[in-house]
């Protein structure tokens, strides 16, 4: 089933002469557990390609489907709310909230979502404890190591159970080891329950967690292969796929 | 989202001391005025609302005791008691007068203590004689230890010498105070022969007071004042003067208060611009974002109410122990619309941070 369908989108910044398109009509399907990593050089339009699936920019021209619904028509109140149902975020500078502990910004998503905060703490602790975190359930983002807050920042991201988890150089900011231990276990947790997962960087490593690897260059879509993916999908008891 | 404004707030210490540093100087402003219009409009009443009468008559135009000058012939006494319905009608003189002491003028308002017809006694006296004898005067306690003028001391007024015999209260009025003479020495120092300033009438039981007091106006030499509109007339003397000068300070104090929230909250949203782009993303809507925002300066706010009442009430009663004239009374009503005040100001300084919120694009998350 496909969770995002990206139709023939193109987006323009600036217009006449200076004019330039970041996205230059890109079609792309992304289905329930696959892992798509987007390469490409710096400037190539990956990270715009990648708001505009995350609906926090719009296409200039074409349409973006999750789940079924074009999104263009939604209003800026229906799109928060989708991103805070269909989507889970994972930064490159992990943008953690620097006042709140690591079981708080898991807990936020949820407390927004309207999850009692008595269930949200719960399941943030869960979240976290699965993560190797269940240590540093009070500790604030400084006193953590950057895989640490990677982790912290995963599960936030799979906190509301999103169909859909859009990570932006997720590796960058951290050392090689770390870098690919974290969006390994980013995949591994996302792939055994089902979900969707947009990765963008460079780091060639992650190909070994992809199940499919996108080429954007100059704004298009270049080439598209298979992943080496390799990573173990089978489900925790009691984990239903959503 | 509570949690996370009160969290934003503490993140930020000093800035947080800040905001409730500010907020609580604005209270501290605002209620201190307050409290000092409140307590001299209460004490400038306090004294008449004492003197036994229905109706203060006056020599006509006369509204006041401070404003206009009324000076009635003894005569209108026979007059008034031959109106029917009136049961007792009985002079009272006084008037101001200053007099030097230690180099300086000080103004009091000298009434004659009639002691055969019971009218001009103080209200209250805490120390001394509570009837001055010939040759005495009680002053008030607030002159006595402002001005550092002792029982037993001598006071030179309108060219005579007087003994202070004792100290009364509740007749302090900003920058003068009621003085009691015997009737014989008040009249020597207001020089009134067969005059006296006011009437006090007193309307027999089951009469029509209105009726009498028209019965009275009849003699158009005369007004008749009932006496919570003459101690009205005359608390009013606070409010023309200082009201202009009490609102002009309200507005100092409610602007200082906004201007430091408002920028302790703008420069926290500056800050933590990118973090609330986070929130966008993830799905926070603007509305909660806002709500935040206003919970921020709200809290802030309230923690400032909470300091700056506590140190009104504490300046009040220090300053009052220390400077007498220092007379303040902070009433329920007022603390509870200095509150909304304070609410509102919260409401009012967290705009300008909701615009600058309004305007950070979640995409920029994206953006190493």
């Amino acid at each position: 089933m496909s969770v995002v369908s990206v139709e023939d989108v193109s987006k323009t910044f600036g217009a006449g002469h200076t004019a330039v398109t970041a996205v230059d009509h890109v079609s792309l399907s992304v289905d329930a557990g696959d892992i798509v990593l987007v390469m490409g050089p710096s400037g190539s339009g990956k990270t715009t390609l990648l708001s505009m699936i995350g609906t926090l920019m719009s296409p200039t021209t074409g349409r973006i489907l999750i789940s079924w619904q074009d999104t263009s028509t939604l209003g800026p109140a229906q799109l928060s709310r989708l991103r805070l149902k269909e989507f889970g975020f994972v930064f490159q500078t992990f943008n953690l909230l620097s006042a709140l502990t690591a079981e708080e910004n898991v807990m936020m998503p949820l407390v927004t979502a309207g999850v009692p905060r008595k269930e949200a703490r719960a399941k943030a602790r869960m979240a976290l404890e699965q993560l190797q975190l269940g240590h540093r359930l009070r500790n604030l983002p400084r006193d953590l190591s950057g895989g640490e807050k990677q982790r912290v920042a995963i599960a936030r991201s799979l906190a509301n159970d999103p169909r859909l988890i859009l990570a932006d150089e997720p590796t960058a900011n951290l050392d090689a080891k770390t870098g690919q231990d974290v969006t390994l276990l980013l995949c591994e947790t996302a792939c055994r329950e089902n979900r969707a997962v947009i990765i963008v960087s460079h780091d060639q490593r992650l190909r070994t967690a992809a199940k499919r690897v996108i080429t954007v260059e100059d704004g298009r879509l270049t080439a598209e292969e298979p992943g080496e993916h390799n990573l173990n999908c089978r489900m925790h008891p009691g984990t239903a796929p959503s | 989202m509570l949690f996370l404004a009160i969290k934003n707030l503490v993140q930020e210490k000093t800035r947080l001391l800040i905001s409730v540093g500010g907020v609580a100087f604005s209270v501290l402003l605002i209620m201190s005025i307050q409290g000092l219009y409140q307590g001299w409009s209460n004490k400038i009443g306090e004294y008449i609302r004492t003197v036994p009468a229905d109706y203060w008559i006056t020599q006509t135009g006369a509204t006041d005791m401070f404003h206009t000058p009324s000076v009635l012939p003894l005569t209108v006494r026979d007059f008034l008691t031959g109106v029917p319905g009136v049961a007792s009608a009985k002079p009272f003189s006084g008037r101001r007068v200053a007099f030097a002491h230690n180099g300086k003028d000080i103004n009091v308002y000298v009434i004659a203590d009639d002691t055969e017809i019971n009218v001009g006694a103080p209200a209250r006296v805490v120390e001394g004689k509570a009837v001055p004898d010939k040759g005495e005067i009680i002053i008030d306690r607030v002159v006595g230890r402002s001005e550092n003028i002792r029982i037993g001391d001598t006071i030179p007024v309108a060219g005579r010498t007087l003994k202070v015999a004792g100290y009364s209260e509740g007749g302090y009025i900003l920058s003068f105070s009621f003085a009691f003479a015997t009737k014989e020495d008040a009249e020597s120092i207001l020089q009134l022969p067969g005059a006296t300033n006011f009437f006090l009438v007193t309307v027999k039981d089951s009469t029509d007071a209105n009726e009498v007091a028209s019965r009275i106006e009849a003699d158009p030499a005369v007004d008749a004042i009932t006496k919570d509109r003459f101690v009205e007339n005359n608390t009013n003397i606070v409010r023309d003067t200082f009201l202009p000068i009490i609102l002009v300070l309200l507005l100092i104090g409610i602007a200082v208060g906004m201007t430091v929230i408002g920028l302790t909250i703008f420069t926290s949203t500056i800050e933590k611009a990118r973090e609330y782009g986070v929130l966008k993303a993830i799905g926070v809507s603007n509305r909660r974002l806002y709500t935040v925002v206003v919970e921020q300066a709200v809290t802030a706010a309230v923690l400032g109410y909470i300091v700056g009442a506590d140190l009104a009430l504490a300046v009040s009663a220090a300053a009052g122990t220390f400077v007498p004239e220092f007379i303040t009374e902070i009433r329920w009503l007022d603390a509870a619309w200095i509150f909304a005040v304070t609410l509102a100001m919260a409401v009012v300084s967290s705009l300008l941070p909701v615009r600058r919120l309004a305007r950070i694009d979640p995409a920029e998350v994206f953006r190493a």
